[in-house]
């Protein structure tokens, strides 16, 4: 099974926390794609991790050539063409940046969006940035649309101010543009909020089609009700996997395991083989997973992983 | 095994619809049975002659060749039944590729030397070398050594596979052991149930209990 990101990283602040430094990441069979990443580090405002420290928000690279992005010959050679960093900040205080590199061949079709509203006018969101690789048309469709708050997965995840994920989109008629997703092939859509302040909102769009799922299964973890245990609150994947839902049945107290670990720090982890896996259909094998926070506040809303 | 044989010179006569045999020279009574074996013969400086005659006449086809670096490349296209050195001693260098033999498509091999020191010996053996003759090569008895390396060939092969099998079974029994304490963990199964969800997950899969450890192993090891 193909997924949609190819690459995924976590950019960490230094020990004076005044760049950053490579924290952990996923790189399939791309080992010299990896072994240029792993000696880097990027200043404030420098490089894609840097960039989005600096503006508080993801930002998405749609082209490496004559940009900030520091790695472009090792990008090219990996055929990496897109970027897309999601910075986490606790407050003003950033915390890691997560960044998901894509390819840009016809077999991968999927969309990330950054959605963002104008503080000043009002309670509506638009595209302020966004990748969409072959699905032209639907990029064009998007970057026309605002969504309201409650509407549509960007303005869901807004009222909500925790992650939603859909499956089959085309069928879902209150998604305001699920015929533009049913004609690009788009079958799920996940939206992870990013709300620093009462003004400002961001929500991060995962669009991906069914022969290439943004992850061979994502998860949403969230506190329960006292506040005690983590559980597992939705889990999707394009085909069932019973193995992986008899683990979802587990609850994680906080600092326990990789997923209380997150709770317990609000950074995000990459755990299990991060070398290159064959994905075998019959086996449904995950060997590995980045685990994002969702934090409001100062607090932890929700955790949100891919597995791989 | 018979079908590994055909007669030579079997041919049928015209006039009697017998069969006329060539008489095998040293017995004067059996016709000549030529294997159907495919043997590597690898030279060095030593005179083969000696050697060459004994497999000719035995009825091996047989394909000569130097050893070099492409010994094992060779070997692995030609898929000799059997490989036969005749050397004074075996260099590192082919005791290194006779390793790699092992692993990667592992072949009897014999061994005409005239190096018998203990040392040389020990290489050969850990080399796994299926006949190692030192001073002792006689056309008369090239095709019993032959015969018996192969047999002894076939018999430790037979013996590795079952130990790789016991390993695989015993490393099985660990994973499958470990998977059901996790499953025991996570979901408070009794180790009963353990065991049936184990199986049911690797029966809808169509893979081995162990592989499926393994997977359930793969997993906790995420949210570890």
């Amino acid at each position: 099974m193909k997924t949609f990101i190819k690459v995924t990283e976590i950019w960490i602040p230094d020990q004076e926390r005044t760049r950053l430094v490579f924290g952990n990441g996923l790189y399939g069979a791309l080992t010299d794609f990896k072994a240029a990443s792993e000696q880097q580090h990027f200043s404030y405002d420098e490089g894609l991790p840097g960039k989005a420290w600096a503006a508080g928000h993801p930002i998405v690279l749609t082209r490496f050539e004559q940009s900030y992005f520091k790695r472009t010959i090792a990008a090219q050679q990996a055929g990496l063409t897109c970027g897309i960093a999601l910075p986490i900040f606790s407050g003003d205080f950033l915390l890691a940046v997560v960044v998901f590199l894509c390819g840009d061949d016809e077999d991968h079709a999927g969309a990330i969006e950054v959605w963002g509203n104008d503080p000043v006018s009002g309670d509506s969101l638009h595209v302020i940035d966004g990748y969409y690789g072959t699905l032209e048309h639907f990029g064009n469709v998007s970057r026309q649309v605002t969504m309201p708050k409650g509407q549509g997965i960007p303005g869901v995840a807004w009222a909500m101010g925790m992650p939603v994920l859909t499956e089959d989109i085309g069928r879902v008629s209150e998604y305001v543009r699920s015929v533009d997703a049913q004609q690009a092939s788009i079958t799920t859509v996940l939206g992870i909020p990013i709300i620093n302040s009462c003004e400002q909102i961001y929500v991060m769009t995962f669009l991906s089609a069914r022969a290439t799922p943004i992850a061979k299964r994502i998860q949403i973890w969230t506190p329960d009700r006292q506040g005690k245990q983590l559980v597992c609150r939705q889990g999707y994947s394009k085909n069932n996997n019973n193995l992986a839902e008899i683990f979802e049945t587990m609850t994680v107290n906080k600092g326990v395991g990789a997923l209380g670990r997150v709770w317990l720090t609000g950074m995000p982890v990459i755990t299990g083989n991060r070398e290159a896996s064959e994905y075998n259909a019959d086996l449904d094998n995950l060997s590995s997973m980045l685990a994002i926070p969702v934090i409001g506040r100062g607090r932890l809303k929700a955790i949100v992983t891919f597995l791989f | 095994m018979f079908d590994k044989y055909r007669f030579e010179c079997y041919t049928v006569s015209a006039l009697t619809n017998l069969p006329t045999f060539q008489i095998d020279e040293r017995t004067c009574l059996l016709p000549i049975i030529r294997n159907m074996l495919n043997v590597l013969l690898v030279e060095s400086d030593i005179n083969n002659a000696v050697l060459e005659n004994a497999l000719k006449s035995d009825g091996f086809d047989i394909l000569k060749t130097q050893y070099s670096p492409l010994f094992l490349t060779l070997t692995k296209q030609s898929r000799p039944d059997v490989i036969v050195f005749n050397l004074d001693t075996p260099t590192e260098n082919l005791i290194i590729d006779l390793h790699k033999l092992n692993q990667q498509c592992p072949k009897p091999v014999i061994m005409f030397a005239g190096d018998s020191s203990s040392e040389t010996i020990d290489r050969v053996i850990k080399a796994e070398v299926s006949a190692f003759i030192v001073d002792g090569l006689s056309g008369r008895r090239v095709n019993t050594i032959v015969q018996i390396a192969i047999a002894r060939f076939k018999q430790r092969q037979a013996l590795k596979d079952a130990l790789e099998e016991a390993r695989t079974q015993l490393e099985d029994r660990k994973q499958i052991d470990r998977a059901k304490s996790i499953l025991i963990k996570t979901r408070g199964f009794t180790e009963h149930e353990a065991y049936h969800t184990l199986r049911k997950l690797a029966m809808d899969r169509n893979i081995t209990l162990g592989e499926m450890a393994r997977n359930v192993i793969a997993i906790a090891e995420l949210l570890k």
